[in-house]
């Protein structure tokens, strides 16, 4: 893998609520390089949009944020939020599930990607405000909005969801940013334009050389386009590795449930998708053992250790860094 | 935006009818009342014949649908009173005359407007500032001391009689440190500057007062406001705090604030009656209170209307604002 543009290593979430302390994310490693792309998946509530925000600094003051988030180097935990103000939306920048709620419905939405880029580009305002709509007209062209000029002075609500995400994400990309996190960008979408945000968002990936981090619980989608996997559970990393390590050799059982709950056309079709019983623990709830234990069908096989020791990650084979955390030592369909 | 103005010719029309069915109203309620307006102008002592010369004389004798016939004609062709060297004229648009002060309706109206929309605007201004601003910083403190002290001036406005405050203030800032002047009022042409020390504690005490509802409707928007997402896209974008509170948050409060101010305004403006008394300032309030205790009926229509209209005109221009302020509204 090349040098990468965002490392996040050993981020802990904690937010701070009257019911006492509530670890959201419990110590999660990544990277993605330059026109990259990571998928963050797991179920509602593993802790994925959480270390989004936390990455962007997005969190509420009650949430408290340790680790190291490296951009280019340079380490975003911390940093005085002027600075970091600098950085959101020109370095880093966001798409989200639902861009209906994520845009300004008093703003037309021309003036909304021209604000994301006049908030980085200097001070003479009215070289400035000229250029930035201009820009805007640029990007709302470059991601797929017909008659971008006049449409750029139309409202969000006058847009389909669609065309709405795809002002989101040329929003998010009028500053050329290095890395782009879109949380869930296709899940509020029709099937038909889910395909068609996905590959813009491939499109624009790789004419920008964007590091991409998709958080989605679509493994469809991430089998299509992510090159790295991080399998995120109860908060935890339970399996990271290359997508084909993922979908062909993977050694969590949460991962295989994940997969067996995929529907496939590129094996024998099963009689019906299985399902992996039981929910996720509620965050701060998890015990001294393995998170996912009270759901996993292999426990039996391995026995005590599950109950009393917390699994770390291990390298398993595969093509680069797989690595699961899991205490079965085999993967699980060879037993 | 021929939406637009087809929705404000719609809305007149409909306002026109909603004055006439109000007129109507009015006229019959302040005319069914038992005393007789004529018995006051007849003077002591009053002869029978005295008194049905004076009922004559201000078209009293005749039935009430008449009466009010009269006075709408009044407002387009003007009205006389009596004839020969007695007659009283009232031009057009009259909306009735007064016996006991000798003036046409409108003259008095329009001689007391001036010192309503003074103090009605003059306050306005302020509790809007004072009452948004502070709305903010509560909804920004939530639960911490400066939001306490923000609802708790609100709850003090809200629960405070204006004829307390008012005098209150008077006796503070008036008598004891002798800062502004108690009472009167100077006409803005004569000297603005002495025009607003007159009215700066009337626009103070009306500003507190009406500045609670404001800091509480504030608080309660912006608390909603800033917990919607699109907040968070706009400090993912980069903006700064003060951008995304005001730029992205407060506009998204706007609309019902302004609702409320427009709506407040233009009841203020058809009189501000306790305040006015207490300031002794001779507007529209003080006319409307004086003519329902000399019994000067036509006084009392003409104000009672006149507050009508300003209230419909208030409701209008809140409904045109709202679509300017709100692109998802459509007039059409």
């Amino acid at each position: 893998m090349a040098r990468p543009v965002l490392e996040v290593h050993d981020l802990h979430v904690t937010f701070r609520t009257d019911g006492g302390l509530v670890p959201a994310v419990d110590g999660i490693d990544f990277a993605v390089a330059a026109g990259e792309t990571l998928a963050i998946v797991g179920e509602s509530g593993s802790g994925k949009s959480v270390s989004s925000a936390a990455v962007m600094g997005l969190l509420p003051g009650n949430a408290d944020v340790t680790g190291e988030v490296l951009l280019d180097g340079r380490d975003l935990v911390g940093l005085p939020s002027d600075e970091l103000r600098k950085v959101r939306g020109n370095d880093i920048a966001l798409v989200f599930q639902d861009a209906l709620s994520a845009l300004n419905p008093y703003y037309s939405v021309g003036w909304q990607v021209a604000e994301a880029y006049r908030l980085h580009h200097g001070k003479s305002r009215d070289a400035s405000k000229k250029e930035a709509q201009r820009q805007a007209v640029r990007m709302l062209d470059l991601v797929g909005i017909p008659d971008a000029a006049r449409r750029a002075n139309s409202y969000p609500h006058e847009f389909s969801g669609g065309m709405r995400q795809r002002v989101v994400i040329a929003m998010a990309l009028v500053n050329n940013p290095k890395v782009l996190i879109a949380d869930e960008p296709t899940t509020a979408l029709d099937v038909t334009v889910q395909a068609q945000i996905m590959r813009l968002l491939e499109d624009v990936q790789e004419e920008f050389g964007t590091a991409l981090v998709l958080i989605s619980h679509d493994l469809g989608v991430v089998a299509e386009v992510a090159d790295d996997v991080l399998v995120m559970y109860a908060g935890r990393a339970a399996e990271r590795g290359t997508v084909r390590d993922l979908f062909h050799r993977a050694a969590h059982p949460y991962s295989l449930g994940l997969l067996g709950a995929m529907p496939r056309v590129d094996v024998p079709p099963k009689p019906r998708l299985t399902t992996i019983p039981g929910s996720p623990p509620s965050p701060g709830s998890i015990s001294t053992g393995c998170p996912f234990q009270p759901r996993c069908a292999y426990t039996e096989r391995v026995g005590e250790r599950c109950i009393t020791e917390r699994p770390e990650l291990t390298p398993r084979p595969g093509e680069g860094d797989h690595e699961a955390a899991c205490h079965l030592g085999r993967r699980p369909s060879d037993a | 935006m021929p939406d637009l103005a087809w929705f404000v010719v719609r809305r007149l029309a409909a306002a026109v009818l909603v004055m006439l069915a109000l007129s109507f109203a009015v006229y019959l309620i302040f005319y069914a009342i038992p005393a007789d307006p004529a018995n006051l102008a007849c003077g002591k002592p009053c002869t029978p014949d005295r008194l049905e010369q004076a009922r004559h004389f201000m078209q009293l004798d005749q039935s009430t649908i008449q009466q009010y016939l009269n006075f709408l004609k009044g407002i387009f062709a003007g009205r006389t009173f009596g004839d020969g060297t007695a007659a009283v004229h009232c031009n057009a648009p009259c909306f009735g005359y007064s016996f006991p002060l000798a003036r046409p309706v409108t003259t008095l109206i329009l001689e007391r407007l001036p010192i309503t929309a003074s103090i009605a605007l003059g306050a306005a201004v302020l509790w809007l500032i004072i009452g948004v601003s502070l709305g903010v910083v509560a909804a920004l403190n939530r639960g911490r001391p400066l939001d306490r002290l923000s609802v708790g001036f609100a709850l003090v406005g809200v629960a405070s009689p204006s004829f307390l405050i008012g005098l209150l203030a008077i006796l503070v800032f008036g008598f004891w440190l002798n800062m502004v002047p108690v009472s009167g009022y100077i006409p803005l042409t004569d000297s603005p500057v002495d025009w607003a020390w007159h009215l700066v504690t009337p626009w103070l005490v009306l500003a507190v007062l009406q500045a609670a509802s404001y800091i509480r409707l504030t608080r309660a928007q912006m608390m909603e406001e800033l917990n919607l997402d699109h907040i968070t896209t706009a400090r993912a974008k980069g903006a700064g705090e003060a951008r995304v509170v005001l730029t992205h948050g407060l506009r998204g409060a706007l609309v019902p604030i302004v609702t409320l101010f427009g709506l407040d305004l233009g009841g203020l403006l058809g009189g501000a009656i306790l305040t006015e008394k207490v300031f002794s300032m001779q507007g529209l309030g003080d006319l409307l209170i004086s003519a329902v205790a000399q019994l000067d009926v036509a006084v009392v229509v003409g104000t009672t209307l006149f507050s009508a209209f300003l209230i419909i005109l208030a409701n209008l221009l809140v409904d045109i604002v709202h679509g300017v302020l709100d692109p998802r509204v459509s007039h059409g």
